[in-house]
């Protein structure tokens, strides 16, 4: 029993993770709180099941085209509004984020397929894993493994390309990363688009395990806290504190009375931040 | 004056569309959310700080409200109390601004809304729980306020008795005190001014009027339910400051009329082109978030504001 719990935990754990490691993204390089991520991880899971159920797309061909779909998105939300708020006051880009959300979240909610019918993505490994005494669900243990596999091409693309390490000199000093000849606005474009392309990844990965609806982007609301307690400027971090945020809330929904498990994921939150103000993985100073 | 011939404008909008006894509940309505706005251009808009859980102190003032009118209080006396509650919790949330800053204080608002939307749920022997709870009229003495008319009546009352006490608020040393914290910590400390202490000033002023403002629509509603006062309420609210212009109070009453008219629209837009029909739901959010997106890049201190 606690194997399982324990697993989709972890599970859950990841897309927490993931969704904070694209907060975090883009954070670190935009200084913007972006609070659109829900809602692109929401427009991921829907491209996927456009893709399946309207195109008749296999899976495994329409879950990386709904990651590619979500970073072109990223881009041109960019391209067509945050470009914009770049050198005004932190507030007017998180501000835009937030009525960009609210855009996305409206747009899909006035197409009638996707409110009036549930949708869920079929996995073709679907089932159960014995393994001795344990019985792992195969969506939980893909999920896991598929998050391990984003977290190491992306520390692969921040270590060993080109537009990675200008990404990680732009985050660190834009003004000197430009001096060395780096463009900070196609930096800026694609951290949006990483960060976007991140949230759709975690949508499309949340697609198979929960239901795909409109308000799913509200997730969001428990990756935050998983990023604030990982320390807002740490990529991993940000998904140790995903997966920490996950294992607590299905060990409190275990143990504890129906309803505590959503207040204790910011119980924690509250204690890490009075206990460790730049969170558990920050550097530096605090956010 | 251009404003007030577009708010006249909207006033005649909405008795062609409703007659009097509608237009004049919008502007109850109006005076209500600016009234709740006042508290976060105080928080927001003067001390720069993040509040993301301003419809905490409106649940509590309505709670708070309803609780003691139940129980007997002349409503006119209890709403003293309701505003006193507000300021009480405004303190509490503002205790973690003592250690944390920006962001990070910013979520922590969060998470006690959380905890209050939570907490209102628990207590169902007091509040009547998520199945909520019906509130009394506002009665002054023999008279019941449930027309219209009264109700826009106290409404403007109460607001403007709000709105001279910010004004003086924002004009005494508190205020100037506010902006230096503001705008820059480090040399508002080097003057003397002790920040955490303004800060919390600030959290407890803000507390007092969205808790007022909780009080005053607990009896316009006539219903109270925990899921009024989640977080897309205090979402809501901030959005509207933000859209009306944050840093003045005219903001907050300009950033209400836009949050009461713009449904309003939608439905007239509604009724004369039916191929909306289906996806009414959305196209409010939609728009919401465009108002939203136009005036940041247009306008960047809101309407109130002066331009760039």
């Amino acid at each position: 029993m606690l194997a399982q719990v324990l697993l989709s935990g972890i599970a859950t754990g990841c897309v927490y993770g993931l969704v904070a490691l694209s907060f975090v993204l883009v954070f670190k390089a935009t200084e913007t709180v972006s609070f659109m991520q829900g809602e692109l991880l929401m427009l991921g899971a829907f491209a996927a099941v456009l893709l399946v159920e309207g195109g008749g797309w296999p899976v495994w061909l329409a879950l990386p085209a709904a990651v590619l779909v979500l970073f072109a998105i990223g881009a041109l939300l960019e391209g067509g509004v945050l470009r914009r708020a770049l050198g005004q006051p932190h507030l007017t880009a998180v501000l835009l984020t937030f009525g960009l959300g609210l855009m996305l979240r409206g747009g899909v909610t006035m197409v009638p397929a996707a409110t009036h019918q549930m949708h869920r993505l079929e996995l073709p490994l679907a089932g159960v894993l014995s393994l001795g005494p344990l019985q792992l669900a195969g969506e939980h243990l893909a999920v896991v493994l598929a998050t391990a596999l984003a977290c190491a091409s992306l520390a692969a693309f921040f270590r060993f390309t080109r537009a990675g390490v200008a990404l990680r000199a732009c985050s660190e000093d834009a003004r000197v990363a430009a001096l060395m000849g780096i463009s900070p606005t196609r930096m800026h474009t694609l951290a949006w688009a990483l960060g976007a392309a991140l949230a759709g990844f975690a949508g499309v990965l949340l697609a198979p395990v929960t239901l795909v609806h409109p308000g799913m982007g509200l997730i969001a609301l428990k990756a935050f806290p998983a990023a604030v307690i990982g320390g807002l400027s740490s990529l991993p971090g940000a998904l140790a504190g995903g997966v920490l945020v996950g294992v607590f809330e299905a060990l409190t929904g275990l143990y504890l009375p129906d309803g505590a498990k959503d207040l204790a994921v910011y119980g924690l939150m509250l204690a890490v931040l009075l206990l460790f103000p730049r969170g558990l993985g920050g550097r530096g100073a605090a956010a | 004056m251009i404003r007030g011939l577009a708010g006249l404008a909207l006033f005649a909008l909405a008795v062609a569309g409703g007659g009097w006894g509608h237009a004049l509940a919008q502007v109850a309505l109006v005076a209500t959310w600016a009234l709740a706005g006042l508290g976060l251009v105080l928080v927001v808009g003067q001390t720069g700080q993040l509040s993301l859980g301003h419809g905490a102190m409106l649940a509590l003032g309505a709670y708070v409200q309803a609780g003691l009118v139940a129980a007997g209080l002349p409503a006119l006396l209890a709403l003293p109390v309701a505003a006193a509650a507000g300021a009480a919790l405004g303190l509490l949330a503002s205790l973690p601004g003592r250690r944390l800053g920006g962001l990070a204080f910013g979520m922590s608002t969060l998470a006690f809304a959380l905890i209050v939307e939570e907490l209102l749920v628990r207590l169902a022997p007091w509040t009547g729980g998520a199945a909520g709870q019906v509130v009394p009229a506002f009665t002054v003495g023999p008279w019941r306020l449930s027309s219209p008319v009264a109700q826009a009546a106290l409404s403007v009352a109460v607001l403007t008795l709000a709105w001279l006490a910010c004004r003086r608020l924002i004009g005494s040393a508190l205020g100037r005190a506010w902006r230096a914290s503001r705008d820059n910590e480090a040399a508002a400390m080097a003057i003397g001014v002790d920040v955490g202490a303004v800060r919390q000033a600030a959290f407890v002023a803000g507390g007092a009027l969205g808790a007022l403002a909780g009080a005053l629509s607990a009896h316009w509603l006539g219903y109270l339910s925990p899921e009024q006062f989640g977080l897309g309420l205090s979402f809501e609210l901030l959005m509207m400051v933000f859209v009306g212009g944050v840093r003045t109070p005219s903001g907050a009453l300009l950033g209400g009329v836009v949050m009461v008219a713009l449904p309003q629209l939608i439905a007239i837009a509604r009724g004369a082109l039916p191929v909306l029909g289906g996806g009414a739901a959305g196209l409010e959010v939609l728009l919401f978030g465009a108002v939203l997106v136009v005036i940041v890049l247009a306008r960047p201190a809101g309407l109130a504001g002066d331009g760039r």
